[in-house]
């Protein structure tokens, strides 16, 4: 096993791991923050989305033992505790959130776009959504409300 | 239990790939889930992370343009350094995967797993590109037409590693088209071109002054013709040559009955790919 510290939403954790195990088995099992979801496990479905170093990745896809010079941040650390950012607010005022398993991954692949496109259209908005699936809803009510928090 | 090592320079990685149990991690968009799905087991991990030297995407003197193997996906699709022709490049990068793998994986890596459905190998055969490779007996340079060789089969020898990807000078401008089932899915069906015409608007047509055509996911590796490159150039290149062009090369296509489409419905939508690439690097 290896001893590796990873910096999660700010805060270096200690962490024990194998070489092939991934950061998202590490924020689940070991961290306890099981906002990020494992739907596919191979990068598929998008559930598991995370930041590292502000770019939106799978941590299915990433192995905990490479992310040690990267931070990470996960959907409990995008807002203040028992706070939601305007995106947050805006899917929930849009109905946009179902069972919810998608959410968290959708909240970051938006977050991630509005960083560097603060003002997408739709196109930019329904490609930054490409690696996300959702299976309740289809994504018209979470485009909307990616159009609205950003156009108003 | 796998080892994990993350080694400084280039040559403690390629000392500890010459074992054959160990693999290297570039961006994990591919080695991850095999690992996660238990169709690789090595014994140690080797991280290409800190290596600086495989960074980058460099213009050289005389016009090609040298891209790291570890550049992703995402640094190829927003470079400025690919001119006329080498512009294939670009709009091949924008249409791999979904923004999170073209944030992570690298040209080295999907040039190393070799699989004929992905995006790189059909371009870069189109390109002429050069793949550098290294290991701790030396390095070498090999074409893309050669490096590809079958279904997830590359040149690639025990302990070697990708380093590079080097594009030549092209004219032109490069067009890449690809049909898949959905946004994100590798290709059904995929077409590079680069093309350089004189237009005639008036006649929606152009003459060929310089074509490189390669069609991908229709067989174990890309397709590329030279023979039916050099019979359009100096030919007006209108809707029926490039039709022709198109079958052609579906002639040639020994598609796989998959769960992308039939081989035969891969084999009647390619020409009209081939087609409409064509005539897109005419009226862009």
């Amino acid at each position: 096993m290896i001893d590796i510290t990873l910096k999660v939403n700010g805060s270096e954790q200690a962490c024990r791991v194998d070489g092939m195990t991934t950061l998202l088995t590490v924020l689940r099992e070991q961290l306890l923050l099981t906002g990020s979801k494992r739907g596919c496990d191979y990068g598929i479905c998008g559930a598991c989305s995370v930041l590292a170093d502000g770019r939106l990745a799978r941590s299915c896809l990433l192995l905990a033992a490479d992310c040690e010079d990267r931070a990470i941040t996960t959907i409990e650390g995008v807002a203040e505790p028992d706070r939601l950012t305007d995106l947050q607010q805006a899917l929930v005022d849009a109905g946009a959130v179902q069972c919810g398993f998608c959410t968290p991954g959708i909240v970051l692949a938006l977050e991630a776009l509005l960083d560097v496109d603060p003002k997408p259209d739709e196109t930019a908005v329904r490609t930054a959504l490409g690696g996300n699936l959702c299976r309740c809803s289809g994504y018209g009510a979470i485009v909307d409300a990616a159009l609205k928090v950003a156009h108003g | 239990m796998v080892g994990f090592h993350k080694p400084a320079t280039l040559a403690e990685a390629l000392a500890l790939l010459a074992d054959e149990d160990a693999r290297p991690l570039s961006g994990g968009q591919t080695l991850v889930p095999m690992l996660n799905q238990g169709v690789v087991q090595p014994s140690l991990i080797v991280s290409l992370g800190r290596l600086r030297e495989l960074r980058g995407i460099t213009r050289l003197a005389g016009g090609a343009v040298r891209i790291g193997a570890m550049a992703t996906h995402a640094e190829i699709a927003t470079s400025t350094l690919f001119e006329a022709g080498q512009t294939l490049m670009p709009r091949t990068a924008v249409q791999i995967a979904d923004p999170a793998v073209r944030a992570a994986g690298t040209i080295g890596g999907s040039c190393a797993f070799g699989d004929p459905t992905a995006d790189w190998p059909v371009t870069l055969c189109a390109c002429g590109a050069l793949i550098e490779l290294a290991s701790a007996a030396g390095r070498r340079e090999v074409p893309a037409t050669d490096f590809f060789q079958h279904y997830l089969q590359t040149e690639l020898q025990t302990g070697e590693l990708v380093t590079a990807v080097t594009i030549p000078p092209l004219a032109g401008r490069g067009v890449y088209r690809k049909f898949a089932r959905v946004y994100g899915d590798n290709a059904t069906v995929s077409v590079a071109v680069i093309l350089d015409v004189d237009v005639d608007v008036a006649v929606e047509a152009g003459r060929c002054r310089f074509v490189r055509l390669a069609v991908g996911s229709v067989g174990p590796r890309p397709i590329r013709l030279t023979a039916v490159e050099d019979s359009l150039v100096g030919r007006m290149l209108d809707a029926a040559a490039a039709e022709a062009a198109g079958a052609a090369l579906a002639a040639e296509a020994d598609p796989l009955d998959d769960l992308r489409g039939s081989a035969a419905y891969k084999r009647r939508i390619l020409p009209r790919l081939v087609q409409r690439t064509l005539l897109e690097g005419i009226n862009p």
